[in-house]
């Protein structure tokens, strides 16, 4: 058997995937298989999306698979989600590949010397853009009804940021913004998630939830 | 900058979580995050409050060969038990360039076989699947096979509930690896006749190597842990 076999849940819930991981913990490579099966699609999509060079998302997405054997065991059930946990680190490998890369001459340049041209739309040429992403998030969450709070300007900055791990400038750059105002609008955004959906838990649990 | 301010420190974890934290500020905070407990707290609640966003991504399937290659990675020695073959079986040939100075080496161990033929001296370098075996093994085998001598070219340092385990290696495709035995990390290792496969020298084994088990050995019958060292028997 080369390769995962098992089908991939449509969504990962993450009762089925707490025990896989704990399994993991205790080296089950069965078990990590079957974690590998039902949440690498997930991770993938989110490292591609972020870094555009396919080959260095594949290597990635081994580097993420690698890293959460090894750590599965520091998964701690109680503060946190599996899929939380993994896409974390997922987007962490992701963006920090970003930054190696900036490091060297860009070939792609988001920087509109040749200004003509609207810079380049994130990942959303090829695959539904950070805001509709946003609104798709909205509906499965109670983060929607937060995101409602959210100015249109500060919701757009938040999706190219969160999900195209654009950086304040890059996404100064693709709004055509000052930056400092981008760094207000991202900043805003997060404190009003952040109030808001405290709330909802504390309402939830308030609720027994 | 003061992480011990609660206001400031939460402030740097929405914009980590978030992904606008970069360059040196994000080395810098991932750096601090294992020493500030209230840190890492704000990090856990900023990640699960952003990070089911990523839902909403569509899942796209890697390709097979990125399992596999996590595979190899993770388990060489496993990988090469289900029929796969020692991919890294060229790469390792080519150390045998070194085997003058380990042939050296080995001069010591000679002189401790019983048998009187010339062995065959058998270069196990460290295949880097783990820093931490550094340096390398060398090996003689009796011209008849019936006897086994390794030992260290330096002593390795190992974790006191771990045990090296030397195994021969078929030509791809000819089945599992097989245990030959334990070995001592920090000297010579004699192993016993009746262990040694007959087919030792009589084109049985492609490679000798060595993997990290648990105490008393792989508990499975093939190699469990990363491959540290690895030669190939050249006749």
């Amino acid at each position: 058997m080369n390769h995962p076999t098992q089908t991939a849940p449509p969504s990962t819930e993450p009762s089925d995937l707490a025990p896989l991981l704990a399994r993991t913990a205790l080296g089950d490579r069965a078990a990590f298989q079957r974690l590998y099966a039902a949440s690498s699609g997930r991770l993938f999509a989110v490292i591609l999306r972020i870094q555009r060079d396919r080959g260095v998302c594949e290597e990635l997405l081994q580097d993420v698979y690698v890293a959460i054997w090894k750590a599965a065991g520091g998964f701690d059930a109680a503060r946190s989600q599996p899929m939380t946990w993994m896409t974390a680190i997922a987007r962490n490998r992701a963006i920090d590949s970003l930054r190696r890369a900036q490091a060297q001459p860009r070939t792609v340049s988001t920087t509109p010397l040749d200004d003509d041209q609207p810079p380049p739309e994130g990942a959303a040429d090829d695959g539904p853009g950070p805001a509709e992403l946003l609104d798709r998030a909205s509906h499965a969450r109670a983060l929607g009804a937060c995101m409602e709070r959210l100015s249109p300007s500060q919701r757009q900055s938040v999706a190219l940021a969160f999900f195209d791990g654009l950086s304040h400038a890059e996404v100064a750059d693709h709004l055509r913004q000052p930056l400092g105002t981008v760094k207000s609008w991202v900043r805003r955004a997060l404190q009003t998630l952040k109030s808001c959906l405290d709330h909802g838990a504390a309402q939830d649990r308030a609720e027994g939830i | 900058m003061d992480y011990g301010n609660p206001r400031l420190a939460d402030a740097l974890a929405a914009e980590y979580v978030a992904g606008t934290l970069r360059g040196p500020a994000r080395r810098r905070f991932e750096a601090l995050r294992p020493s500030h407990p209230a840190l890492e707290a704000a990090v856990q609640r900023w990640q699960a409050r952003l990070m089911p966003l990523a839902d909403a991504v569509t899942p796209v399937p890697p390709p097979p060969h990125v399992w596999r290659a996590i595979e190899q990675r993770l388990w060489p020695a496993a990988v090469t038990e289900r029929g796969r073959g020692w991919r890294s079986l060229a790469l390792w040939r080519g150390f045998s360039a070194v085997a003058g100075v380990a042939a050296l080496a080995l001069a010591l161990v000679v002189g401790q076989v019983p048998d009187p033929q010339a062995p065959v001296i058998v270069v196990l370098q460290g295949t880097g699947e783990d820093a931490a075996f550094g340096g390398g093994f060398v090996a003689g085998v009796a011209a008849d096979g019936r006897s086994l001598v390794a030992r260290p070219i330096q002593p390795v340092a190992m974790q006191a509930d771990r045990v090296l385990e030397l195994w021969s290696v078929p030509p791809e495709g000819q089945g599992p690896p097989r245990s030959l035995g334990l070995l001592k990390a920090d000297g010579v290792t004699v192993l016993p006749r009746d262990r040694l496969p007959p087919a030792l020298l009589a084109g049985g084994t492609a490679l000798l190597a060595v993997s990290v088990e648990p105490p008393g050995g792989s508990p499975t019958g093939v190699p469990t842990g990363p491959v540290v060292y690895a030669g190939p028997l050249t006749l």
